[in-house]
């Protein structure tokens, strides 16, 4: 009874816009057939698709070039491409910063000290920018800067992390709300169902539980 | 001198408000062939326009966040970027005032067709036969004149036409309904029904305004979980699709949007004879005649117009000479935490969105032992969690425990459908401490003399929001989980008044016209062609969210008006 969720439909299948709300009407009009409303949840979501933003080059409106690359190095440390899926980066997160940025001066100015302060960190350190160091020198710096934030934040460090955690917690979202951290989480929803179910394994395993918690 | 001459230009019944109250009385009177202006302050409702379901974080470049990342900042929409809402707790131009001897009061008014209705929680619970009684119960508060047979019948009516999900349960604090068949129970909610029976807490299904089969010409629920976004299909109850939709379809519904009214205006007979509003497009005043006036602005905002229909007739505001107006102030007791359930690590992933909110809900189980609690009345708890949605911020707490790298993917997949969540939602006593008046020295954009708050929690109120609270601790604890220190909302130990969005009473019913300002049925004591149909007309405010009962007490109401005004009387 339970149709599959419906993210998987073709580009080129596509309704227009007029098909859809055509459809949308019939599918109202005659609702008591039962089916149609499911038919109705399809073409929205077609709709919704239609409108998704494609993928391609993207030119960085705010953040200048260095930056930009460092951001998207960042992004890759913060959220590493695994087996499960892939990078903040092929998340699309540079993009997401660049973008929100571009269209709020405290962002920007949040992003242009943050950046400046790491690449002046890895200049104390390393002599060159962020970029220029190696994945060992920048996963060690990464590394002062949680050790920074979970213990007592060393002088000349407190802006750093704060930072970092907007760089991490950007990056972080700009995975989980793409479709490759929307697939690695497992979010199986947002689809459109004639009958609502929790599967027997689920509620076996809650049962399990259950009675190993004695209740 | 020309003769005087009957007004052609007297609309028969004008409504003010589109939410709950004011959409009931629209539906209601045009079933019964009366023609009606319905005036309201937002504009209307463009559901292909404004809804999102069914969207995608990713089908937007800000994700979510809005534009400039403004949900980063603590500025992005109230209740996030894909609900429906139109309103929030500020509005521009609209501002409002808390008085010295009140800690805090929220306020959330929307300005659209339908209201707050477009994206509400719509739990549906009836209130309970003893509900209309509190005072014979604990000498507490007022006693309702109405009993539940009154409005019995205005349940049934409805939830038949709105569709409420629910089941036959026979529980004397939740009375069973007209209900269409509940969704089975999400995972977790399976093992919170565990806990709560094992504390002799009863769990069973939700009643919420979603329909599982067509009526009407919707389409049954498809299982999105979307609620709040608004349903295209109107599979769901909101004020704008269910009823003010089709009756305009019936050619006897006039709306007029971006109305604000601001007096009403009475003859020299003490009878309403009009509505004085701006023109939102234009900023100029306007005056509706009309025949009878329903005034549906909800609960504080019908208090203000009244309060501002100050006229030779009235000169303490319009159905104010008790001075009752504004007094009585409820919202309904808060208490929210979330937490961790490890116990649901490793639970199969499956689609829990479900139909919008939970499947299970806990009504209050201690009226009969009610002395031995050490507070008054009681409260139902509403449940969260399961897979939802991944949007902004969700998987922050896996990222700060990450730190960075490939722990956070290993956190975000344990964390992921852990957590869940308990609200309470419990019964306050009307007292003399909260109430709004109008503010002396505030108005708003267009002059109109803007509400002051006086808002004060009793100990009744604080003995119960910490029972909520040790009662939530426990269901954690038996389920091998921890409790989150509560959000800000609830820092104190209990909800900021209002910000449930439950606000009731100032304008509350009653049988003695000297301590209530409207008769049974809405209608005005002084004033007989003016009923409010809202929240403002509440005696109490029981653990029953209010939209389902301003739909029934309305309902009762307009077909008392539609008799009145077929026999003459009106």
């Amino acid at each position: 009874m339970v149709n599959p969720s419906l993210h998987s439909s073709g580009a080129d299948d596509r309704p227009t816009r007029r098909d859809v709300l055509r459809q949308l009407a019939l599918a109202f009009t005659v609702a008591g057939a039962g089916a149609f409303n499911v038919e109705a949840a399809r073409v929205v979501h077609a709709l919704a698709g239609e409108a998704r933003a494609q993928p391609g080059g993207y030119a960085p409106r705010a953040l200048d070039a260095h930056q930009y690359r460092t951001v998207a190095r960042l992004a890759e440390l913060i959220v590493p491409a695994d087996s499960g899926g892939g990078s903040g980066v092929d998340a699309g997160a540079p993009e997401f910063i660049d973008l929100l940025c571009s269209q709020n001066d405290r962002l920007l100015r949040i992003y242009g000290d943050g950046l400046a302060w790491i690449d002046e960190r890895m200049r104390d350190d390393h002599g060159g920018t962020f970029i220029d160091a190696d994945a060992l020198q920048q996963t060690r710096l990464l590394d002062r800067v949680v050790a920074a934030e979970r213990g007592d934040v060393p002088r000349g460090w407190r802006e750093g992390v704060r930072f970092f955690d907007w760089v991490r917690r950007m990056t972080v979202d700009a995975y989980y709300t793409s479709p490759v951290g929307i697939a690695d989480i497992g979010y199986r929803g947002n689809g459109a169902l004639s009958a609502y179910e929790t599967p027997a394994d689920a509620t076996e395993f809650v049962t399990r539980r259950a009675d190993e918690l004695g209740l | 001198m020309a003769a005087i001459q009957p007004r052609t230009d007297t609309h028969d019944v004008v409504v003010i408000g589109s939410g709950a109250g004011g959409a009931t009385a629209a539906h209601v009177l045009t079933r019964a062939g009366i023609r009606v202006t319905l005036l309201e302050a937002g504009p209307m409702l463009d559901p292909q326009a404004e809804f999102k379901e069914h969207r995608w974080p990713y089908d937007y470049g800000h994700r979510g966040a809005e534009e400039g990342g403004a949900a980063y900042f603590g500025e992005g929409k109230s209740f996030g970027f894909f609900t429906t809402t139109s309103g929030g707790w500020q509005l521009e131009g609209e501002p409002y005032t808390v008085a010295d001897d009140t800690d805090d009061f929220w306020w959330f008014r929307s300005r659209i067709i339908g209201g707050r209705t477009n994206h509400y929680g719509r739990m549906s619970f009836r209130f309970s036969d003893y509900d209309f009684f509190p005072r014979d119960r604990d000498g507490l508060g007022w006693n309702w004149p109405i009993r539940y047979e009154d409005l019995a019948p205005y349940y049934d009516r409805a939830e038949e036409f709105i569709g409420v999900v629910g089941s036959h349960e026979g529980i004397r604090s939740a009375p069973d309904g007209v209900f269409h068949e509940a969704p089975p129970p999400k995972a977790h909610e399976l093992l919170i029904q565990r806990a709560s029976h094992r504390m002799g807490i009863p769990c069973i299904p939700n009643r919420r305004a979603v329909i599982t089969r067509p009526i009407n010409g919707r389409p049954a629920c498809h299982y999105c979980g979307q609620c709040g976004r608004g349903c295209l299909g109107g599979s769901n109850y909101s004020a704008s699709q269910t009823q003010i939709f089709p009756a305009m379809e019936t050619g006897r519904l006039t709306v007029i949007d971006l109305a604000m009214a601001r007096a009403i205006t009475t003859a020299p007979d003490g009878r309403v004879d009009g509505v004085l509003y701006i023109d939102k497009r234009t900023g100029e005043e306007r005056r509706i005649r009309c025949r009878v006036l329903v005034v549906a602005a909800s609960a504080c905002e019908s208090a203000r117009l009244l309060l501002n229909s100050k006229t030779a007739e009235h000169p303490n505001g319009v159905a104010n000479g008790s001075g009752v107006v504004g007094r009585y102030l409820m919202d309904t007791v808060g208490f929210d935490v979330g937490g961790r359930v490890p116990a649901l690590e490793g639970l199969p992933r499956y689609n829990s969105d479900g139909a919008g909110g939970a499947h299970l809900y806990m009504p209050w189980w201690g009226w009969e032992t009610q002395e031995a609690l050490g507070f008054p009345r009681g409260y139902h708890i509403e449940i969260g969690g399961g897979y939802q949605m991944p949007g902004i911020g969700v998987f922050g707490g896996a990222a700060r425990r990450g730190g960075y790298g490939a722990a956070i993917k290993e956190e975000a997949r344990r964390d992921y459908g852990t957590t869940v969540s308990f609200a309470g939602r419990g019964e306050m006593i009307p007292n003399e401490r909260s109430w709004c008046e109008l503010d002396p020295d505030v108005v708003d954009r267009w002059g109109i003399p803007v509400l002051r708050f006086h808002f004060q929690w009793s100990d009744h109120e604080r003995r119960q929001a910490q029972h909520m609270r040790e009662t939530f601790t426990e269901l954690f604890h038996l389920m091998g989980g921890e409790a989150n220190p509560p959000g800000r909302r609830d820092a104190a130990g209990i909800s900021i008044g209002g910000s449930i969005i439950h606000e009731v009473g100032t304008v509350r019913m009653g049988d003695d016209p000297g301590t209530s300002a409207l008769n049974s049925f809405c209608q005005a004591h002084e004033v007989p062609n003016l009923f409010v149909c809202d929240a403002a007309t509440f005696v109490s405010n029981p653990d029953k969210n209010p939209t389902l009962t301003i739909n029934a007490l309305t309902w009762r109401a307009s077909d008392y008006l539609a008799g009145a005004m077929r026999n003459g009387e009106l």
